[in-house]
This record gives structure tokens, C-alpha cells and sequence, in this order.
């Protein structure tokens, strides 16, 4: 397989950062206005995750994430204005239901699509005064989370990481102590290089989900679990370490690194933390097994299995 | 991005494939076993020549060298077509992987004939002098010594942890030629032959079992190696241990990816850490695949090696621990018996834990990796 970009994917991965970094203080409608312009919410998956690493990165606060990933998915269209997606069975802690023009709903009967003032669903009261979650009342829910809601969220969080681990390099190599910069101890330095790695390992899964979305890879709903599971398991280590790595000054309002830091555990607790995207994932690799047979289990130098990575995701 | 890898690479697997089937050792065939890394039996000597004169040993080099001028992806999918079948190319990995191929980037066309290409055919194998008790993690601080006396160099030291020394041929050594220099700056490479006078080695055992002989300590006592046995220019050793090295780091992702993939056939769980391990095994492909693409900075190859040796270490120990008191047992088949692989880490679920150590320390311990990327990725003060 080719996991690197092509020359598009990277003018793209540049252009929004670019134009995220340009309208960084630009109030929620304006900045969902340019989106719109720009074309970003007819991305096919690859190319929406590159946009919504970025949007991870700068906490955007628009409702792209749902309208993208939560709603079209859902409806198999994109809907006037902004929207969401309710697919979990509950309809509790749906992403920016209170604000949402239109709301795709997955019912026993398949999916209904209501307007969001129709619904009219109050928004909660959450630890993350910049993210819009509200309870949605309606009856006969059942649960389907899509996969590209799944992969969205794990890219957004993973966009949330990186930036918690630039703010917390920026500060170890600037802040001083026993007249050197914090960051030349190797107790800082581990600590910097695991969320790193974290950080690696999840946007690679996350790339990963997106790719076999793409294709529609019979790995994908395997893939999505991994991603949301890597997702969740890299904001717990880049939570704790970049936290830590900031001393009390991390704890205070004003800095800027509380807002990430909401915004990546959010991004693990909504739609399945890690633990249970790892159960999902073994249960998903249990099913895959079971259709496929005893093939691949064990393999000597003559048995020939199956191919290296169908061995690899079960 | 996509996921398949292209016709170009399929139709080269497919060769492979069908060359492996016609020609690999049965396991009649495959008697005695190799008890060392450098100690290669004489089917496996030919196992090895076979694919040496196909050109199936080192895809990527020229024919003369045992390949067939391969690209890089090609020669991706050689050695996984390999690990599926748990199959090791050759009983001396080092005398290909680092010895060899440090000739063949460093080395005079006289040095090639004379020892990388014999080292490839089989005929004779190496092991790698670098490590000495006092320059492990900091290996440009080793104190070997080799003074040049007309057209020889004496050398007087010490090296240990030589893997497979006490059955190689050769060892390429690493020496203090200038010790007024820098410690960077004064080391150089030697190629001595281990029936020289004045060398001794001392294999000891591993704590995996007590006949378990692949460690050496390597003694020097006013050992004279002819000039022309130097490796590439005289003080420059430290860019020939990159250059040598780097080579072999730009796969050793593979190996790490190889043992991921074992411990998910040999150790099926329905615990969370399975799902981790699938996980992680997918995430070392994907990221030494993005690092296939070229233009990636040699650092990040300490990403690959941290996150694979940390996984398997991991999962071993889940796996261990998955059995309970059954983990105690020790022989105990922990995998599919394989006449094709050296490796002797299915001798128990404890003896996987224990193995899993060697991916942390050796080539640069996990500590090491962490500076590296937080210093040269993130630019960390040093």
C-alpha cells in the first residue's frame, strides 16, 4: 500500500492550515462560512480527514465536525446549513443537536431527518464551554454508529493532541529551572517523546480508517474501531504528560492549553472511549474470523494464510 | 494514499512466492539446527547460496551481489513474503545485514571479492564487534585500541556482547585509531579474521537456558591486522557505524512488525491487550510504509523502533500473563515448529517475555530512542 500523500493531499493539508492559522480569532459563523466556500464539506474521506486534523488542531468551533461526519453519513447528503447525526441508540450527548439545522436520525424504521428548530434540543451543560452537546428526545432509536464518525472524531482528537504537544514543547524549552530549560531533562524529554509516539500511532490509524472508507475495504469497520481506540489511547497519555509537562500554569484559565486539553478527552468520551472501541474491535475480529474460517490462525514456512495484513487486523 | 501496493510489486511477490515453493529446505532437509547466530549449517549454507544465485538474497543489490536491482517496495514485499512464511534468509543475519553491506557501501572493490561476497555466498560468516563493557549506549566512547605499525595495525582490547563470534569467520571491529581525536573522530574499522593470533572469544549464556551460547566476549592481545583489512577511511568508523546501521535500521521495523504478527497467531485472547496488539501491529506497518515514501527524517526511525519493541514487550507479557501458573512451563510450544527460523523464543511464554528485552536494548535502548526524538523531532535542548 502507498501511505503517504500525494501532491494533492499535501497542497490541501497546507491550505488549511494556512487558512485555520489566517482566521484563527474569527468568530464560529464566519469561519463556517469560509468552510463552506473552500468546499471542504465535499471532501471524500481521506481528504476530510487531512481538513479535520487541522480544524482538531485549532479547536474549531464550528459544527463541521457533526455536519461532515455525523450527519451526512447518515442522510447520504449534506444538508442545508449545519447538521448532526443521532445514531447511538440513546440520544444523549449528540454534538451540536442544540444548533444543527437539520438532524438525521436513525430510527427502527431507517434514518428520519428532522430540522433542528423542529427538535428544538436544549444544549447541556458540559466541561467544555467551547463544544455544543444536547439530549435529543425522539422514540424508536436504535443504534449504528457510521464509521466515518467514528474516524472523524479520532482525527479531531488527534489534531487536539498535537497541539497540547506543541504547547507543552514551546513551554519546556522556554521555561528555566536550576538555570536550565526544563526541557533538556530526560524525565521531560521521555515524557515529550511518548506523546509523540502516541500521537504517531493514532493519526496513522486514524489515515487508516479514512483510506478504507475510501475504498470501502472490507477492513473498515475494524479500522474505525482502531481509530477511535488509538484516538482514546493517545489523549490519555498526551492529557497526563502535556498537563503535567506545564506545571500549575497548565491549570489556569487563561492558558490556552485547558481549552485542548477539554477538547481531547471529549473527543475519548463521546461515541465509545478506548476501552470500548478495543472490545468493539475484538469483537469485529471475532466475527471476521468466524466468516472466514480457521484460515490465517497459525502458519508454518508451507501453510500459506492469507495476505500479511489481513493477518494483521484479524 | 492507497491501499493496494501496485502490479509492478504484486507480479515481483508472485515470483517470489513461486520460487520459495519450489526451492525452500524440508524439514528432512533442514538437519542439524543452527545453535548460534553465526553458526550456519551446511544445508542452510546452501539454502542461502541458492538464493544468492537467484537473486532472491538481497533483492535490492545487483546480481553480482546476490540481488536483482529491486526497488524499494520490492524489496519490502520480499522480506514480507519471507516473515508470513517465518522464514529467515539467512542463519547469519548480521553477517549480511550489517557486515556485508557495510563492505559494500564502505569498502574497496578488493574487499568486496574478498569478504562481502563470500560472506553472501555463505561460504564464510561474521559477527559484529562494536559493543565493549565500558561503551554500550555511549559507543563512541569504546577504548579498543589499534596502533598502525608499518602496514599493520596492532590491536589490544576488549569487545562483549559479539553475537555469534564464537562460530564467525570475521569480525568487523570497531577500534580507537586516534586517541588524541575527539571521540567521534578517532575511531576506524577493521575486518580481523578470528583464527588471527591474540584473538580469544569467550561465548557465555543468555538466562534463557544455560547451553544457550550466542553472546561473546572478545579479547585483543597485540592482535596484527594487515592494513588493507581497514574499512573504509581511517578515523571516519563513526560514519561507517551510521552508514552500516542506518542500513539495517531502515527495516528493522520489519522484524518488529514480524513478531507482532506472531504474537496475534500465537496468542489469540479475548482480553483487551489483543486488541492493542492488533492495533499496534497495524499502526508499525502503516508508519514503516509512510516511511518507504523517502524524504522522511532518519529520526523518525526511532519512532519505529520504540513503538514495535515496546509493543511486542507488552503483548508478550500479556500473553504470559493470560496463562497464569500454565505460564510456568518451560519447554513449552509457544508457536508452530519452523525448521526456517532461527529463532528460539518459542521455547516458552516466559522465554517470549524475557527475548522481548532484546528489541529495548540492543541497537539503542528505548531510553536512547526517546532522546533522539525528542531532540532531533521535537528539538528539545541537549
Amino acid at each position: 500500500m502507498e501511505f503517504e500523500f500525494d501532491e494533492d493531499q499535501r497542497l490541501l493539508q497546507r491550505l488549511v492550515r494556512e487558512t485555520v492559522a489566517k482566521s484563527r480569532s474569527q468568530p464560529a459563523d464566519q469561519l463556517w462560512a469560509t468552510y463552506l466556500e473552500l468546499g471542504w464539506l465535499e471532501a471524500p474521506p481521506v481528504e476530510l480527514a487531512i481538513v479535520l486534523e487541522e480544524l482538531g488542531y485549532a479547536a474549531d468551533p464550528t459544527p463541521f465536525l457533526a455536519t461532515a461526519t455525523w450527519f451526512a453519513p447518515l442522510a447520504g447528503r449534506l444538508p442545508s446549513g449545519s447538521g448532526t447525526g443521532v445514531f447511538d441508540g440513546t440520544g444523549r450527548f449528540v454534538l451540536d443537536a442544540d444548533r444543527a439545522d437539520e438532524i438525521a436520525v436513525l430510527t427502527r424504521d431507517g434514518v428520519r431527518i428532522v430540522t433542528g428548530p423542529e427538535l428544538g434540543a436544549a444544549r447541556a451543560d458540559i466541561f467544555d464551554p467551547t463544544l455544543h452537546v444536547a439530549h435529543v428526545e425522539v422514540g424508536d432509536l436504535v443504534p449504528g454508529i457510521p464509521d466515518l464518525a467514528l474516524m472523524g472524531l479520532a482525527i479531531s482528537t488527534v489534531g487536539s493532541c498535537r497541539r497540547i504537544l506543541d504547547l507543552a514543547v514551546a513551554h519546556v524549552k522556554e521555561r528555566v529551572q536550576f538555570d536550565v530549560p526544563i526541557g533538556s531533562f530526560q524525565a521531560v524529554k521521555h515524557k515529550a517523546a511518548d506523546m509523540y509516539v502516541a500521537i504517531e500511532r493514532a493519526r496513522a490509524l486514524a489515515y487508516f480508517s479514512a483510506l478504507t472508507i475510501a475504498e470501502d475495504d472490507p477492513r473498515r469497520g475494524r479500522a474505525a474501531s482502531m481509530a477511535k481506540a488509538a484516538a482514546g489511547e493517545c489523549q490519555r497519555i498526551v492529557f497526563r504528560n502535556g498537563f503535567q509537562l506545564f506545571g500549575a500554569m497548565g491549570f489556569t484559565w487563561e492558558n490556552e492549553l485547558q481549552i485542548h486539553l477539554k477538547r481531547a478527552k471529549a473527543g475519548d468520551l463521546l461515541l465509545g472511549t478506548a476501552a470500548v472501541h478495543r472490545r468493539a474491535l475484538l469483537e469485529k475480529t471475532r466475527q471476521e474470523r468466524e466468516r472466514s474460517g480457521p484460515q490465517g490462525e497459525r502458519s508454518g514456512p508451507y501453510r500459506e494464510t492469507s495476505g500479511q495484513e489481513g493477518v494483521v487486523t484479524g | 494514499m492507497k491501499l493496494d501496493s501496485g502490479s509492478e510489486v504484486e507480479e515481483f511477490r508472485a515470483e517470489f512466492a513461486a520460487f520459495l515453493d519450489a526451492h525452500l529446505p524440508t524439514p528432512d532437509e533442514a538437519g542439524p539446527a543452527s545453535r548460534s547466530s553465526a553458526d550456519v549449517p551446511a544445508w542452510a549454507r546452501r539454502w542461502q547460496r541458492t538464493l544468492f544465485d537467484a537473486g532472491w538474497l538481497l533483492p535490492g543489490k545487483p546480481p553480482e551481489y546476490g540481488g536483482r536491482n529491486a526497488t524499494l517496495p520490492q524489496q519490502l514485499a520480499h522480506l514480507e513474503e519471507l516473515s508470513r512464511r517465518r522464514i529467515y534468509h539467512s542463519f547469519n543475519p548480521q553477517g549480511i545485514g550489517i557486515v556485508a553491506a557495510s563492505i559494500l557501501t564502505f569498502g574497496t572493490e578488493e574487499q568486496k571479492k574478498r569478504w562481502a561476497v563470500p560472506l553472501l555466498r555463505s561460504e564464510i560468516t561474521a559477527a559484529l564487534g562494536m559493543s565493549e563493557p565500558g561503551a554500550g549506549s555511549d559507543l563512541a566512547g569504546l577504548r579498543t585500541r589499534a596502533v598502525l605499525d608499518g602496514d599493520q595495525f596492532v590491536v589490544n582490547g576488549q569487545k562483549v556482547w559479539t553475537s555469534g563470534a564464537h562460530d564467525a569467520d570475521v569480525l568487523l571491529t570497531f577500534v580507537r585509531s586516534d586517541p588524541a581525536a575527539p571521540k567521534h573522530k578517532g575511531i576506524s574499522v577493521l575486518l580481523i579474521p578470528t583464527d588471527t593470533e591474540g584473538v580469544v572469544r569467550r561465548p557465555f549464556a543468555s538466562m534463557a537456558a544455560q547451553d544457550d551460547l550466542d553472546f561473546n566476549e572478545v579479547f585483543f592481545t597485540d592482535v596484527r591486522v594487515p592494513r588493507e583489512n581497514l574499512v573504509g577511511p581511517l578515523n571516519k568508523g563513526w560514519s561507517v557505524a551510521h552508514g552500516s546501521l542506518g542500513h539495517e535500521r531502515t527495516m528493522l521495523w520489519l522484524s518488529f512488525a514480524e513478531r507482532l504478527d506472531d504474537l496475534i497467531r500465537d496468542a489469540p485472547s479475548d482480553e483487551e491487550w489483543y486488541a492493542t496488539l492488533l492495533m499496534d501491529a497495524q499502526a508499525l506497518r502503516l508508519l514503516g510504509y509512510r516511511q518507504l515514501g523517502g524524504d522522511r527524517d532518519p529520526a523518525e526511525l526511532s519512532v519505529l523502533k520504540l513503538l514495535g519493541s515496546e509493543a511486542i514487550q507488552v503483548a508478550s507479557l500479556n500473553a504470559l500473563e493470560d496463562r497464569g501458573p500454565e505460564g510456568l512451563v518451560h519447554p513449552e510450544v509457544t508457536g508452530p515448529p519452523n525448521h526456517m527460523s532461527i529463532d528460539h523464543f518459542i521455547s516458552s511464554w516466559f522465554e517470549r517475555y524475557a527475548r522481548s528485552f532484546a528489541g529495548t536494548i540492543a541497537g539503542g535502548t528505548s531510553e536512547i530512542q526517546r532522546n533522539i526524538i525528542a531532540e532531533r523531532v521535537l528539538g528539545l535542548p541537549r
